[in-house]
């Protein structure tokens, strides 16, 4: 209760130096418009719509690249975890791709996609593909032998121990994986999304840059500030959290 | 007496492992035979090779040469015939206790209600069943090998395997584990292998004691403990048993590789 006084105490403060800086320096609203100005586009962006299609494209488009992502990643994972071959030669490739950021992907996805959803589609599965074929990876290798021999002894084996004994010991490390690439995702929708066009919130925040129109660039960064760390945060967080009490990782209760 | 009938039999077995590009004799020609109703230690210095002895008996270790025997039948695979209790209790962290010592039942087909019914008479066998609910990090080691009992119980199995099982328990839970352990054996009269390296636990639990010598591992000893239980401690068979055993782990020939 203490903390949830400060921090509106603080944006408060925030908000009042803001407006305050804006109108005693007059500064151009091309510059820095004041907050009821990011106030105002954001009323006129969600009343008229356009803000709304931009975060429901954005979102189709993430989420189609997230899955698709996904699958290929844990097939991935999956191969080099048991292959170990593969894990030398194409393992190392997949570790030095994860430095490279998702921006430099543009302009090859846009020579080899033209401006179009699928120049983003696939960077946002160059991204996010990486840490989850990485966490299958880890979470297939780092099953307990123990656990696997006890189930045996129990009279487990087949599908039996599949389902209730190795999916079951990969969850929290694959978790862990769902959030990270969702994460690589989101920053990798809006870097391809400056770049194509169409509806979307990285379209949105470049159209406000051309028209100098501060007040949706600062909304757009908002959005994307604010959508990212509802999912990332507390979306993925709260399921990572409740997996690892659940599985005796962390002190619960 | 009834007709003795052989459980377990080892016919000249050994076992190797491949360490480090180099064939690492575990194991050399093994003969022994255990039979039903008997509660077996088998007892040896660290590294001779009685988890591997426990592993060949379970199913998941092979061997290089010889046969294990099960019911006179080559062991193929593990199953639940033999379930095997571990010092580290392996149990499985996403379930809570009742499920946990249902979990091989589970394997058994058997429906979830019905899989719980009995795990919670299991539990109740090892005094447990008010902490069906608990999650496994909510109870302490001994309580965890408990449960790791009933779930071995459980799939009413022919050959209760323990590999240390009261290794990572304090003295006082240790005994008391012990006597547990012996009230549970005379109550179901499972055949029970048991791996420890104390002689003392080995002499206190025991009907027939198997000594295990290092490097390669090898039967030093098989030596029949005449004493009926509760054992005391002073009497002097189990005296000149205590000796035997000593002895042989004394001699020279136990830490030198007798084909070194
Ligand atoms: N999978 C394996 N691969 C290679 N070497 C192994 C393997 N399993 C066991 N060993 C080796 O075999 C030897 C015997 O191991 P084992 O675990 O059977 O001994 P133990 O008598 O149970 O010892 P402890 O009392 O320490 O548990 C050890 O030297 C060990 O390093
Ligand atoms: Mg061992």
């Amino acid at each position: 209760m203490k903390i949830f006084t400060i921090r509106i105490a603080f944006f408060a403060l925030l908000f009042l130096v803001w407006y305050m800086v804006v109108t005693i320096c007059k500064i151009p609203p091309y510059i820095l418009p004041s907050p009821f100005g990011v106030a105002d586009s954001f009323y006129y962006g969600f009343l008229k719509g356009a803000y709304c299609v931009a975060i429901f494209s954005s979102l189709i488009r993430v989420l189609i690249g997230y899955f698709l992502a996904l699958g290929l990643g844990i097939v991935i994972g999956i191969l080099l975890a048991r292959y170990y071959l593969l894990d030398i030669t194409f393992g190392r490739i997949i570790l030095a791709l994860q430095s490279i950021p998702s921006v430099a992907w543009v302009p090859l996805a846009l020579l080899w996609f033209g401006i179009t959803d699928n120049a983003v589609i696939f960077i946002i599965i160059l991204e996010a593909v990486l840490p989850i074929a990485l966490s299958t990876k880890n979470a297939m290798k780092n099953i307990p032998p123990t656990l696997i021999r006890a189930a045996q002894t129990l009279g487990s084996r087949n599908l039996h121990l599949y389902k209730n004994v190795i999916i079951k010991a990969m969850i929290p490390e694959l978790v862990t994986g769902l959030r990270l690439s969702w994460a690589f995702a989101w920053r990798a929708l809006i870097a391809g999304e400056l770049f194509i066009s169409g509806m979307g919130i990285g379209q949105t925040l470049e159209l406000g840059r051309s028209l100098a129109d501060m007040a949706q660039v600062m909304a757009m960064i908002t959005t994307i500030g604010a959508i990212g760390f509802l999912t990332e945060n507390i979306f993925f967080g709260t399921i990572e959290k409740r997996v690892r009490i659940a599985w005796g990782l962390e002190g619960g209760k | 007496m009834d007709e003795i009938q052989s459980k377990i039999k080892f016919v000249n077995v050994s076992k190797s492992f491949l360490n480090h590009k180099k064939e690492d004799r575990i194991l050399t020609d093994l003969n022994f035979e255990i039979f039903a109703e008997e509660f077996v230690c088998v007892l040896g210095p660290s590294g001779s090779g009685k988890s591997t002895i426990l592993g060949l008996i379970a199913g998941f270790i092979k061997s290089n040469s010889g046969e294990v025997l099960f019911n006179s039948k080559p062991v193929k695979r593990p199953d639940s015939s033999r379930a095997l209790v571990f010092q580290e209790y392996a149990l499985f962290p996403w379930l809570n206790i009742l499920d946990n010592v249902a979990f091989g039942l589970t394997a058994k087909n058997y429906s979830k209600a019905k899989a719980r019914e009995t795990a919670l008479e299991y539990l109740n066998l090892v005094g447990l069943s008010g902490y069906k609910d608990h999650s496994v990090n909510q109870i302490s080691g001994g309580m965890k090998q408990r449960v790791a009992i009933a779930r071995a119980l459980a799939v009413e199995p022919e050959v209760l395997l323990m590999d240390e099982p009261f290794g990572a328990l304090d003295q006082q839970n240790r005994e008391n584990m012990q006597i547990e352990l012996l009230r549970l054996f005379s109550k179901t009269r499972k055949t029970i292998v048991f791996v420890t390296h104390s002689v003392d636990e080995a002499l206190k639990l025991a009907d027939r004691i198997l000594v295990i010598g290092n490097k390669p591992g090898r039967l030093l000893l098989d030596i029949t403990v005449p004493v009926s239980r509760p054992r005391d401690f002073n009497s002097p068979a189990l005296f000149s048993v205590r000796n035997k055993i000593l002895d042989k782990l004394a001699d020279p020939d136990f830490f030198i590789g007798a084909d070194i």
